[in-house]
């Protein structure tokens, strides 16, 4: 039971840590971006080659892949993202083409690995000492795994929250149309908030790559669980991604642990749209 | 004057198509198949994507469930009834599935078609493992490869009229309407949710008839084979590439896409979840109503 | 005689605001008055839970002594309720027939075809649109725009008109011919509501006046008296004018 809950709030620690970076692109940057699992998947197959072979420890490897991920989305931004934005007449239709875009995005992305790894399965092993806590034994790198979200989601929040540069990006979630009139350059923030949306996803994909096998085509698993837990936690609301991601990771778990492991995605679909159904606008969304 | 001339022209083009498997040698008859089959999905997915705009990552949830009917019912039932029962058990469905996402807006719609293909296809394989103890089962129906074109073609001419008749009705007039503003088409009496919800229904049933006449070209199912969701994603840019707010526009796209896609998994097997993805980026870009859409851009261009 | 649209205590929240406050009003059959305010007084809100664009938090709404409170947009149309947008919302994918013949289509006595383009053709000349009906919505003019929204509201046969700020952003000879329509729907016995800012409109067509100011009725009465109460005033000018 003790071993069921702590592996759920593993998971769902990761779930929520991605999920707010898909947060940030959808709600800042207005993007619906579909190839952000292959964003995840992509980092896990980086530190799984700089880990095997360059033997590079997976913590070593979030400083290098993290700068390199927000150059990326940054550049992917800029490229593909802002002609869009910029051609878009109103938000609806944005919605569409950043969905079409990224469709495609997902593909290109998901067909790389596939030419250059095959669809096989991949893991490596890494702190997998058990560590005992409270009585069960819990492998080491899940441990760390739940350690590093934790820290970097709280570091998110008190940027968010706390500063300056948070405040701005949170102005442009709540207004974009009024943040402008106070000097706020959205374009700006839309295109930070996709960068660190993507560097938050190559984050969790350090993180997941710790303790899970994936393989090149997982990532659209993740795309939906990400997209799940934003909309669970209602659009834009950091908070909201945290409880829901949560809650998620502990519902496949436990339905895992006592139902059965090929139920996972139906359990969560099924949270998902008795929420929908009672909250609308998500756990923590506003009307 | 001019619908008359239209209508006996499609259907020369429909008697000319169903005569050609006497004369083709076999392989072009399952060419022509497996068209027929994605220009009936491509239509039948514009019929409610293109005017609506809640792009549907679902067709092969559809597909696959129409396909597996066959599958389970088909020693049981005469065919007909079969087809019926599939047809049935899609509509119920898109009920479920059109009921609880589109009263909401068109993202959520998308992140839960993203995943019901998926979720079907858990939701199947549990069951036949845990329930009825079987995983694969076999089709056994005395059609052969012409049978399934000719009825696929009567579905693909079905579907045109549908899609003709609603084009010219007041729920053609309406949907045009809601695709623009919902608040104003609301005001103005519209339903808003039922004609969603109608379309869906419709162009749902017609997608899990088309898996269920596919079904005997497999000869042996299993949940991996029918939901496999590259059917959703081809549908998709098929329509988009000719254009889903026409009635032609899926046609255009399916037709030479089909037929690149048929080239491309032949020679670049591996290569080809990339070139499906460049297109659908340049697509995005060039032509984001359709080819037919951006040729009438252009011969406007030149004459101004 | 009973109320055409009778308006009882109705109120709406949007979080910690409250955008409406227990107001209520009645409206005679054939009556043309004037919803007035300050700029965010409520008024809008108030068309909104009329016309059911917005669902109210608390009282009611009633048309013909039906209780039209909780229904959808579609479902108040079909009541005799139409209306028409502060910012002009035309359908830019449909012609500007197309766009009067989706109220026609849908309306509570559905037609389609020839009798349907009949009232089509018959509504575009009333607003002075006559025989503009396959043109273009984005060809049109700002006013032209409007006449069209009016046609699309007339089409469906309403009973009670709705028109937010309909005769806002005209020029001075647009804005006659635009009192002059609405004079001629009032001799047609239309029941009107009209939230309105140009005054010499509302003393042109109201015959009585509501007011209303931070979410609440302050004032209601003959137009000439409303306009002069010192309530009004105040609400608009601030203290120093009263």
């Amino acid at each position: 039971m003790l071993e069921h809950l702590i592996n759920g709030l593993v998971l769902g620690g990761t779930y929520a840590l991605v999920a707010m970076g898909l947060s940030l692109q959808y709600g800042i940057a207005r993007i619906m971006n579909l190839s952000f699992g292959d964003t995840i998947i992509a980092a896990c197959f980086a530190t799984y080659i700089l880990f095997s072979s360059f033997g590079i420890n997976p913590i070593v490897a979030l400083a290098i892949i993290l700068p390199a991920s927000y150059i990326v989305s940054l550049g992917v931004y800029r490229l593909m993202m802002e002609p869009l934005v910029k051609r878009a007449p109103d938000e609806g239709a944005l919605e569409v083409d950043s969905i079409l875009l990224t469709f495609g995005l997902l593909f290109v992305i998901q067909g790389c690995l596939l030419v250059i790894f095959g669809g096989g399965y991949i893991s490596y092993s890494f702190m997998n000492t058990p560590v005992s806590v409270l009585g069960t034994l819990v492998s080491g790198n899940r441990l760390l795994a739940l350690v590093l979200s934790l820290a970097i989601g709280a570091a998110l929040v008190i940027v968010l929250y706390r500063t300056r540069w948070g405040m701005i990006l949170r102005a442009v979630a709540l207004a974009p149309k009024s943040a402008p009139l106070f000097g706020i350059d959205t374009d700006k923030a839309a295109r930070m908030a996709f960068a660190i949306g993507g560097t938050m996803a190559a984050t969790g994909g350090v993180v997941v790559s710790m303790f899970q096998t994936f393989t090149a085509t997982t990532g659209v698993v993740f795309t939906m669980k990400a997209l799940i837990v934003v909309i669970l936690g209602g659009k834009g609301s950091v908070p909201g991604a945290i409880v829901a991601g949560l809650l998620l990771g502990l519902v496949e778990t436990f339905v895992a642990a006592y139902i059965d492991p090929g139920l996972t995605l139906a359990s969560v679909y099924t949270v998902f749209l008795l929420l929908l159904l009672v909250r609308p606008n998500g756990l923590f969304g506003k009307a | 004057m001019k619908t008359s001339i239209a209508f006996a022209l499609a259907f020369t083009a429909l008697a000319l198509l169903a005569v050609a498997p006497l004369i083709l040698p076999e392989y072009w008859t399952g060419v022509l198949l497996g068209m027929t089959g994605y220009v009936t999905l491509a239509t039948a997915w514009a019929l409610f994507s293109g005017p609506t705009r809640y792009v549907s990552l679902a067709t092969v949830a559809f597909f696959g469930v129409g396909a597996y009917t066959v599958a389970v019912l088909n020693e049981v039932l005469p065919y007909p009834l079969v087809l019926l029962c599939a047809a049935g058990i899609g509509m119920i469905m898109a009920l479920v599935v059109g009921l609880s996402t589109l009263r909401l807006a068109g993202v959520y719609f998308v992140i839960f078609t993203f995943g019901l293909a998926e979720l079907v296809r858990q939701t199947v394989s549990w069951w036949e493992v845990n329930v009825t103890y079987t995983m694969g089962r076999y089709v056994f129906l005395p059609f052969e490869g012409h049978h399934i074109y000719w009825q696929l073609l009567a579905l693909a001419a079905i579907t045109f009229l549908i899609a003709w008749a609603i084009g010219r009705s007041r729920i053609g007039l309406a949907l045009k309407a809601l695709g623009d503003d919902e608040t104003v088409a609301a005001h103005a009496g519209i339903d808003v949710t039922r004609i969603k919800l109608f379309l869906f229904v419709v162009s749902s049933t017609i997608i899990t008839l088309v898996g269920a006449i596919q079904a005997p070209r497999w000869t042996y199912i299993e949940p991996s084979i029918v939901f496999n969701p590259t059917v959703s994603f081809m549908t998709l840019i098929m329509a988009l590439l000719g254009g889903a707010m026409r009635l032609w526009g899926p046609l255009v796209g399916a037709v030479p896409l089909f037929l690149l896609f048929e080239w491309l998994s032949g020679r670049f097997p591996d290569h080809f979840s990339i070139i499906l993805g460049a297109l659908f980026i340049l697509i995005v870009f060039v032509m984001p109503n359709g080819v037919l859409a951006k040729i009438d851009d252009l011969r406007k261009g030149r004459q101004s | 005689m009973s109320a055409q649209l009778e308006i009882s205590n109705l109120h709406k929240r949007f979080g910690g605001l409250v955008a409406v406050k227990s107001v209520s009003f009645d409206l005679k059959p054939g009556e043309v008055v004037g919803l007035l305010g300050p700029n965010g007084s409520g008024k809008t809100t108030v068309m909104n839970m009329i016309s059911g664009a917005l669902p109210c938090d608390g009282g009611s709404v009633r048309v013909g002594g039906k209780d039209v409170t909780a229904l959808k947009p579609h479902k108040v149309s079909k009541h005799g309720v139409a209306r028409t947008f502060q910012l002009v919302r035309p359908l830019p994918t449909l012609t500007v027939g197309e766009n009067v013949l989706l109220s026609v289509a849908y309306s509570r006595k559905p037609k389609w075809g020839r009798a349907a383009q009949a009232i089509v053709d018959e509504k575009l000349e009333f607003v002075g649109l006559a025989g503009r009906g396959d043109e273009k919505v984005t060809n049109l003019n700002y006013i032209d725009q409007k006449r069209m929204e009016m046609a699309r509201a007339l089409a469906a046969e309403p009973e009670i008109l709705l028109l937010d700020e309909w005769l806002a952003g005209l020029n001075p000879s647009e804005l006659r011919i635009g009192i002059d329509l609405v004079q001629h729907l009032q001799g047609q016995g239309m029941t009107i509501l009209l939230v309105e800012h140009i005054m010499e409109a509302v003393r042109a067509l109201c015959s009585r006046c509501i007011v209303m100011s931070a979410g609440e009725k302050i004032a209601e009465g003959p137009s000439a008296e409303v306009l002069q109460d010192p309530v009004v005033i105040k609400a608009y000018l601030g203290d120093d004018h009263a």
